[in-house]
């Protein structure tokens, strides 16, 4: 074990990165759980969801980031909620991602149903910016796993 | 059996989101409802960009009225199969006010308002119906024509915008609340009448980028009304060019 995996997979560190990821989930959730059809106009703006699916994930989506925010920050079934929430920031990568090759300036939603009205120059800026924070919450997420990773290994071998 | 254990907690939790967004839905207030059925026909068409146009440059598209082969050519891309009908309407119903349009955005409302207002039933008569297309595109002069003649606006927008302000006798529609479908057949038994089928309907939104008018537009095309127009500049330009608003709930 090295010095740097010491320190990275750390007690410390995880419950931090727990809380903060947990927190930018609840945060992010609310105002959309607030105001569904806005989201579900976001959701839309992306043009990759089919029609039919459009409202049902603009209601079900918030919800998830609430319920796995919050089990983040009570640490109650954290692995399956961070999981969950990897899986999320994947999906929210590739889907910016996809509207950013193909040049179809969005605002991504993320925290906000009802963002001002932006220049596309502007709004290419922030989904870039999306993209880097969501791949840093990717990372968080990643520590997450491999800390717990790690605390059932030391707890494999004490038991032996 | 930690990853059976793990799959379970997973299924749990989106389960539990999911009961929670249904209920939540299910109380939710009737602006704040969402059919669970989506019906967005173009969810998965892409949009050609617009040229980042704000407001003001969509009116030089406008001003070149005087011949119709010429109308095609300056076709904005945004509007899909109608963009070349869109411009000709609205180059010939821009007409109506006086000729010299260009420099409208400067002069605020006077300019339709000093026009030599054509009686209603010529005005409606000059907006046929189109049943080929779900909607045709008009700008402020033809929304301000059809407006002296009292055709029937609807604002697409969200209904909390619509009582913040909208063009006066416009109705509530907004196409992202889930009472939508239900009003647009609700319009429909009012009208049940062909002759008042006939009449011209408005939709409009914010302007811009804005689509909720065009999805509204198709949702009343697809129920028979085949005289719709979308006022593309939508509220904000009306406001600008000072247009008779209303604020509150009611039209």
């Amino acid at each position: 074990m090295t010095r740097l995996t010491h320190y990275l997979t750390h007690p410390w560190l995880t419950i931090r990165v727990q809380l903060a990821l947990g927190i930018f989930f609840v945060v992010a959730a609310l105002p959309k759980i607030v105001d569904p059809p806005s989201f579900a106009h976001m959701v839309y703006n992306y043009r990759i969801v089919p029609g039919q699916f459009v409202n049902l994930m603009g209601l079900t989506m918030p919800w998830i980031e609430l319920l796995c925010g919050l089990a983040l920050i009570l640490g109650i079934w954290k692995e399956a909620a961070r999981t969950i929430i990897a899986a999320m920031l994947v999906v929210f990568i590739v889907a910016i991602s996809i509207n950013l090759a193909r040049g179809h300036a969005i605002d991504c939603g993320c925290f906000d149903p009802n963002p001002r009205p932006k220049s596309r120059a502007e709004r290419v800026e922030d989904m870039q910016l999306v993209v880097v924070r969501d791949i840093g919450m990717l990372l968080m997420a990643g520590q997450l796993w491999w800390a717990s990773r790690r605390s059932a290994q030391c707890a494999a071998r004490s038991a032996q | 059996m930690d990853l059976r254990k793990h799959l379970l907690e997973a299924a749990t939790l989106i389960a539990a989101a999911v009961l929670c967004a249904v209920v939540s839905n299910g109380i939710a207030s009737r602006e704040r409802k969402l059919a669970l059925v989506g019906a967005y026909p173009n969810a998965l068409k892409v949009p050609a960009e617009a040229a980042t146009a704000p407001l003001e440059t969509t009116l030089p598209s406008v001003a070149p009225m005087t011949a119709t082969a010429t109308v095609a050519l300056p076709a904005p891309s945004t509007a899909p199969m109608t963009a070349t009908v869109a411009t000709t309407t609205a180059a010939s119903t821009a007409a109506t006010p006086p000729p010299k349009s260009a420099p409208a955005a400067a002069r605020p409302a006077i300019t339709t308002t000093t026009a030599p207002a054509p009686a209603a039933a010529d005005t409606l008569k000059r907006f046929q119906q189109h049943p080929d297309k779900a909607y045709v595109e008009i700008a402020y002069g033809g929304a301000a024509a059809l407006h002296n003649a009292g055709a029937l606006f609807l604002d697409a927008r969200r209904t909390s915008a619509y009582e913040q302000g909208h063009i006066a006798g416009a109705r509530p529609y907004s196409v992202w609340e889930a009472d939508i479908d239900e009003k647009v057949k609700k319009l429909f038994a009012e009208r049940s009448d062909p002759e008042q089928q006939a009449l011209p309907i408005v939709a409009y939104c914010s302007g811009g980028e804005c689509e909720d008018s065009h999805m509204l537009a198709q949702k009343l095309w697809g129920i028979q009304f085949n005289n719709v127009y979308v006022y593309k500049d939508g509220y904000p330009d009306w406001q600008k060019r000072g247009g008779a608003v209303r604020t509150g709930s009611t039209p």
